[in-house]
């Protein structure tokens, strides 16, 4: 675990890797609109139990957790104390993972958000 | 208990406004939902009022602090806990606690069923009684008190919207699509609903009267519309004679034109032109030759060649089918 | 050259004698107008989006005084609906979304130490189509011609012709153009915060107002296509009776309503976030310190930006679609007021820790904040589906939407002007006229917007030109009206302390003792827009970078001379900004301006039916972009050149490193958006008819997969050219490019067949299949006009192997081309095929 962790910190990280987090937000709010779109409105039905959306839920949850941990990591490279706004390569490096970090949060309880209805409404009406 | 004061308070306050429009008002409402719905509304004023003056006094104490009062440290943790977390915590509340009042009221095969179509610009309502024949009618809506009833929205032309703001929501008619409401009055009286989504020119004259009866008046009144017509007169016969069976029923032989709103019981209603004007012998006579002066944009066509005698008598007469 | 060469008076003043020629602005009573550079573009949009804002506020006035009493009969209703549909689309794409792309042209170049913005011509582009556009919607009002559906413009209201005229078509193609502009300068703005930064300016030290720009000029490449999409299928309907939103032949009202939404709230954080980035760079020059919480507000626009996409359905919450899908976009409607929250937050945080200085720009910010608040918590209110069934469509959404964009918008605009007024003119706006204004304005709002949550409540609609009397809300409209016309009045005086403006003496440089980059504008501006380029190494270099402004002014960074004779810049790397390259910017030229005119005439001529014309000034527009274009991608006279302090930079640049190649990669990415709008069409249709298709041959599956095998040999072709070329290939490369472009008008006959024995006027199916298969061979055609003029750039010797940018940049397009060809082949083709 250890070394994975310690192996996250020299992943590279740009202007993609910070959207990843609400990236997958998207896709996950995306799946959501057309899962309620295709059982409601095409099929017509509820599935009893939605295992779909559970998974989907599940996995997304998952890919923000792991983009989150890896920017906590890279977040966390030793150097001087905060705030970290000076020209350096580390700094920038800490700041995008820091944002990364940040939207990691965000977007998991957009997440939760999203799959609140799913747990009370629970029907299609 | 601080909340629940100031609750109190602001329905007060909010009952006190209402006061002066009973009719037409979320916040006077005579049905359960609209009940709901204010309910929602004003707990939520009470926390956005203790939100704002938060802010606000918040804010003029940072910008009166005198400079370091707050070191970088602190004011991360600010922006994480006043900024991020409370927030969060609260709206995931608020989403959790108002997400059941989006379950509609269950709907059982005994309960009526009344199905509304929004035409330019007036209502075309139809009384599905569970286990009897339909019953047609125009520009009001008659509902019993304390019984679940089912609207069936749907849209003649353009996309229009129904809203009795008293009784519950509004819900958009739009062509192609049925929608359904399904509300619960609990107050008799007489109140007033408008279409809600820009409908063309005379959007703004596209009300509803609306009536809410004690179960049993409501059933002997849906038996009474279910009869005939019954007035004659002179009025009957200009009515023949210039055509305007061609578009408007009036439940007898041979006239049957559906086109514009169903006038058997014209009589019995409140209002003329879809709650615009109310219904006096005058202005029925002024809407017959004239309906453009009332209603821009109206597809009934003017009768400027009538006399005001025969407008006046054909009013009488559409007055009196009671 | 060295440091110290800089020490040299006589050399730096025959530097700035070169640099004053360079940017010698062009003079003469008409070619004044080509110029392209920022300063003179920016200002002439800015006053041109402030005009039409004057413009629609008055006919909001008109409104307010027929509202003033019940049962008022000063306008008719005819007039009153064209009065609300033009002040609302005029203040949306007139104004809000113009101004901000206004204000960022003039002043991201300033702040990025940047000599222009990477396209200049391209701002002129937009700036001429927004004029024409602007006038042409904007004027349609005094003919009785102007739309009157409502900015929304709902169909079937305003798709059937025997319900609305030409107002609505008007709108949708007048609009359009607009919109084709915004994107433009989207790309502009793009590539200018990622490409035209200062060496060292990395990611973490950009001003915010950049990270602002670069976020909002992304959503408007994501929010604007779907608009475009929904304009293209609205047209077809109205003018050749397709029939997407016709109940009766399979179409849905409800269609055109998630196209229009999906952009139009995205559309909503695009107007407010550039003028939550005015705040942040105002709070830390009247905190006197560093922003509190930089990751934390790049969070918040990011995370905004892309929550903004989840929210669209909140505008419809009352069309009775399943309550699960409302109560998703319910969710995610409450999540967005979190990266709001933090937003504010770490604005109070700041004053909080700083020193604050007192003053008119501050004192607008706080009011609009405190106004923006109100929205902010209305705005979770309608949020809540159940309470929206209500408030929807009533005055409580009228006042809810103006307390957010007069808070959010249009107030701290006004603070930017006080704040950035001395930055564009060298003079100060007046304190007390400010303040005057202010409070005129900010109590103005309040009398004006506070009575219409009451009246919302009270059951009084939006969009009706009046109200019976008996509704008692008669004493909310009237203060509604006093207020309007209070708040008019502070306007009033805003205006007057502008035009007092050129009698006033020079302020001081940087007047309010800021630390970022733009300040270091001279109150006496040259041209030039910045002496020489900084190194950057903090955010706030003016206040912690020791003799920064002087070393600047004395031309000791970078590109401190133009010995050519150019126009140039410096292109540095999107994440370190490591100098990259030299590139040369585009001169004054009459090129956007005639471009500008022939697109606007298509579409103006479009409205009016005058087809044959319309076509003609199509082609005129391509030959006016090929011809603009011819110049582009120039081969330099010598591949390097000096910066100062030892750097030696290219001259030339192709692929991923030039702007060009982002330019293209961005204006794909919203072609693609625009296209899978489309696509969402035809599923959308699918999902709402069990039986879509049936009835109909549909074009089966043969040509389709003809048609896709010829678009993916074209596309394939194209990278064979490119790597052949790279390798010294000429001859054959040239070869490719000819069969590409053969494969490519084949695919687009073969395409034409698909269609056959398909009447798009008889249902939604058939009509769905013509528009993705024309729209998939309008981008063969444009694929082999690429693939000609590539070959013709190689035969005219302006392209060579080492210099390939023009082959680059198309083959990202045929990426994009093929992409769009396997989606809308199988789609039409296969997906029917699938029997679900």
């Amino acid at each position: 675990m250890r070394r994975w962790l310690k192996r996250a910190q020299s992943l590279r990280v740009t202007l993609w890797t910070l959207i990843v987090p609400p990236t997958t937000w998207a896709a996950h709010f995306l799946f959501s609109y057309l899962w309620a779109a295709v059982s409601c409105a095409r099929l017509g039905m509820w599935a009893r139990f939605p295992t779909a959306f559970v998974i989907g839920t599940v996995l997304a949850l998952l890919v923000i957790v792991a983009a989150g941990v890896i920017a906590w990591q890279q977040a966390r490279t030793p150097g001087t104390p905060a705030p970290h706004d000076s020209g350096t390569e580390i700094d920038r490096l800490r700041f995008v993972a820091y944002a990364t970090l940040l939207l990691s949060a965000l977007s998991f309880v957009a997440v939760v958000f999203t799959a609140m209805p799913v747990i009370v409404l629970s029907d299609c009406r | 208990m601080m909340r629940g004061t100031r609750v109190t308070i602001i329905a007060g306050a909010a009952g006190a406004l209402s006061a002066c429009n009973a009719h037409q008002s979320t916040l006077a409402p005579f049905g359960a939902d609209a009940a709901d719905i204010r309910h929602l509304f004003l707990v939520m004023l009470a926390g956005a009022v203790v939100i704002a003056a938060g802010v606000a006094l918040l804010m003029r104490h940072a910008v009166r602090a005198p400079e370091d009062r707050l070191t970088h440290h602190q004011g991360m943790r600010l922006v994480l806990w006043l900024g991020g977390v409370i927030p969060t915590v609260v709206l995931l509340g608020l989403l959790v606690w108002s997400l059941p009042y989006m379950k509609p009221r269950p709907l059982g095969p005994a309960d009526l069923q009344i199905a509304i179509e929004g035409e330019q610009f007036w209502w075309r309502v139809t009384y599905r009684p569970p286990g009897a024949a339909a019953v047609e009618s125009a520009n009001e809506v008659r509902i019993p008190v304390g019984r679940t009833v089912a609207f069936r929205l749907t849209a003649a032309d353009v996309v229009h919207s129904f809203w009795i703001p008293g009784l519950a929501g509004k819900m958009d008619m739009i062509p192609g699509r049925t929608n359904t409401l399904v509300v619960r009055a609990d107050k008799a009286g007489r109140y007033r609903g408008q279409c809600a989504e820009f409908c063309g020119l005379s959007h703004a004259l596209m009300a509803l009267d609306v009536v809410a009866m004690e179960p049993a008046a409501f059933d002997a009144w849906l038996a009474a519309e279910r009869r005939p017509a019954t007035a004659t007169g002179q009025g009957a016969a200009l009515f023949a004679a210039n055509g305007c069976n061609a578009c408007h029923t009036i439940r007898r032989a041979g006239q049957a034109g559906a086109i514009g709103p169903d006038l058997t019981h014209f009589g019995s209603r409140q209002t003329l032109a879809a709650g615009i004007l109310p219904m006096t012998t005058a202005n029925v006579a002024g809407f017959i030759r004239h309906p453009e002066k009332t209603k821009p944009g109206v597809r009934m066509p003017a009768f400027p060649q009538l006399t005001h005698g025969e407008a006046t008598a054909i009013a009488r007469y559409l007055q009196g089918l009671q | 050259m060295s440091l110290h060469a800089q020490d040299d008076p006589q050399l730096r003043l025959e530097q700035e004698e070169r640099l004053r020629a360079v940017w010698k602005p062009p003079s003469g009573w008409f070619f004044r107008w080509t110029d392209v550079n920022n300063n003179r573009i920016g200002v002439w949009y800015t006053l041109t989006a402030f005009g039409f804002m004057l413009f629609a506020g008055v006919l909001a006035l008109i409104m307010r005084t027929q509202l003033a009493v019940p049962d008022n009969d000063l306008v008719s209703a005819n007039t009153f609906n064209q009065l609300f549909t033009l002040h609302g689309s005029m203040m949306m794409f007139l104004f809000a979304v113009p101004m901000f792309e206004a204000v960022s042209i003039i002043l991201l170049p300033q702040l990025l130490g940047a000599r222009d913005l990477p396209f200049p011509r391209l701002s002129a582009f937009g700036y001429w189509s927004f004029l024409i556009g602007g006038v042409f919607v904007s004027g349609s009002i005094f003919f009785n011609a102007a739309p009157d559906g409502g900015w929304f413009m709902y169909p079937p209201l305003t798709t059937r012709t025997d319900l609305s005229g030409l107002g609505a078509d008007i709108w949708m193609l007048g609009l359009s153009f607009i919109e084709v502009s915004s994107v433009a300068a989207a790309v502009e703005l793009i590539v200018g915060v990622l490409k035209c930064r200062p060496p060292g300016m990395r990611l973490n030290l950009m001003p915010l107002y950049a990270w602002y720009i670069l976020v909002v000029a992304v959503m408007i490449l994501f929010a604007f296509p779907p608009l475009i999409a929904g304009d293209l299928l609205f047209e077809m309907e109205r003018l050749l009776g397709w029939p997407f939103f016709d109940a009766a032949k399979g179409g849905d009202p409800l269609l055109w309503q998630h196209l229009f939404w999906i952009f139009g709230h995205p559309e909503v954080y695009i107007v407010f976030l550039p003028s939550i980035a005015l705040f942040a760079m105002l709070i830390p020059t009247f905190a006197q310190r560093h922003l509190l919480g930089y990751p934390w507000i790049v969070l918040a626009a990011v995370g905004t930006a892309f929550l903004s996409f989840g929210l669209w359905v909140h505008h419809m919450f009352a069309t009775g679609l399943p309550k699960i899908s409302l109560a998703f976009f319910s969710a995610a409607s409450e999540a967005v007021a979190i990266p709001t929250g933090v937003q504010i937050f770490a604005f109070i945080a700041t004053l909080w820790a700083g020193k604050v200085k007192w003053s008119v720009p501050l004192l607008y910010a706080s009011g609009s904040l405190a106004i923006f608040v109100i929205g902010g918590l209305t705005g979770v209110m309608v949020a809540i589906a159940p309470f929206d069934w209500q408030a929807h469509d009533t005055y409580f959404i009228v006042a809810h939407l103006h307390y957010v964009l007069i808070g959010g918008t249009l107030l701290p605009l006004f603070g930017g002007l006080y704040y950035y007024w001395p930055l564009i003119t060298g003079k100060k706006l007046s304190d007390r006229l400010g303040r005057i204004a202010f409070w005129i304005m900010f109590v103005g709002v309040n009398l004006t917007f506070f009575p219409m949550h009451l009246s919302g409540l009270e059951g009084m609609p939006r969009r009706v030109f009046t109200y019976p009397a008996d509704l008692n809300i008669g004493w909310f409209n009237l203060a509604s009206t006093l207020g309007s016309y209070m708040f008019a009045t502070g306007v009033a005086v805003l205006v007057v302390d502008l035009a007092l403006s050129p009698t006033r003496k020079k302020a001081a440089r940087n007047p309010w003792n800021a630390g970022t980059l733009e300040w270091l504008a001279h109150p006496d501006d040259e041209d030039w827009g910045i002496r020489s380029v900084p190194l950057i190494e903090s955010r706030y270099p003016i206040w912690d970078q020791p003799g920064f402004v002087a070393k600047v002014d004395e031309g000791r960074f970078f590109l401190p001379d133009a010995e050519e004779g150019r126009r140039e810049t410096i292109i540095t790397s999107v994440l370190d900004a490591k100098p990259v390259s030299v590139i040369r910017l585009g001169t004054p030229s009459v090129k956007p301006m005639m471009t500008a005119v022939a697109l606007g005439a298509v579409f103006i001529l479009t409205t009016y039916h005058l087809y044959l014309l319309a076509a003609a000034s199509g082609v005129v527009t391509l030959a006016c972009v090929l011809w603009w274009l011819w110049d582009t991608a120039e081969i330099p006279e010598k591949p390097e050149k000096p910066i100062g302090h030892g750097i030696e930079l290219p001259l030339y640049l192709s692929g991923p490193a030039a702007p060009g190649w982002w330019a293209m990669f961005i204006t794909m990415m919203a072609d693609a958006t625009a296209f899978s709008g489309l696509v969402f069409g035809y599923y959308f249709y699918w999902t709402i008819h069990p039986d879509f298709g049936a009835g109909f041959d549909g074009p089966g599956t043969y040509w389709p997969m003809v048609a896709l095998a010829l678009s993916l040999i074209s596309w394939a072709v194209t990278v064979g050219a490119r790597e052949w070329h790279s390798r010294g290939g000429v001859q054959p490369a040239r070869l490719l490019l000819i069969a590409g472009a053969a494969a490519a008008i084949a695919s687009l006959f073969v395409g034409l067949r698909c269609l056959d024995g398909l009447d798009p006027k008889a249902n939604v199916y058939p009509a769905i299949v013509w528009v993705l298969v024309i729209w998939t061979i309008v981008h063969a055609a444009v694929a082999a006009i690429m693939q000609l003029y590539t070959l013709a750039r190689s035969l005219a010797r302006r392209m060579t192997p080492s210099h390939d940018a023009d082959l680059r940049n198309i083959t990202v397009y045929q990426h994009f081309f093929a992409l769009t060809a396997l989606v809308a082949y199988l789609t039409v083709g296969l997906f029917p095929e699938a029997g679900l």
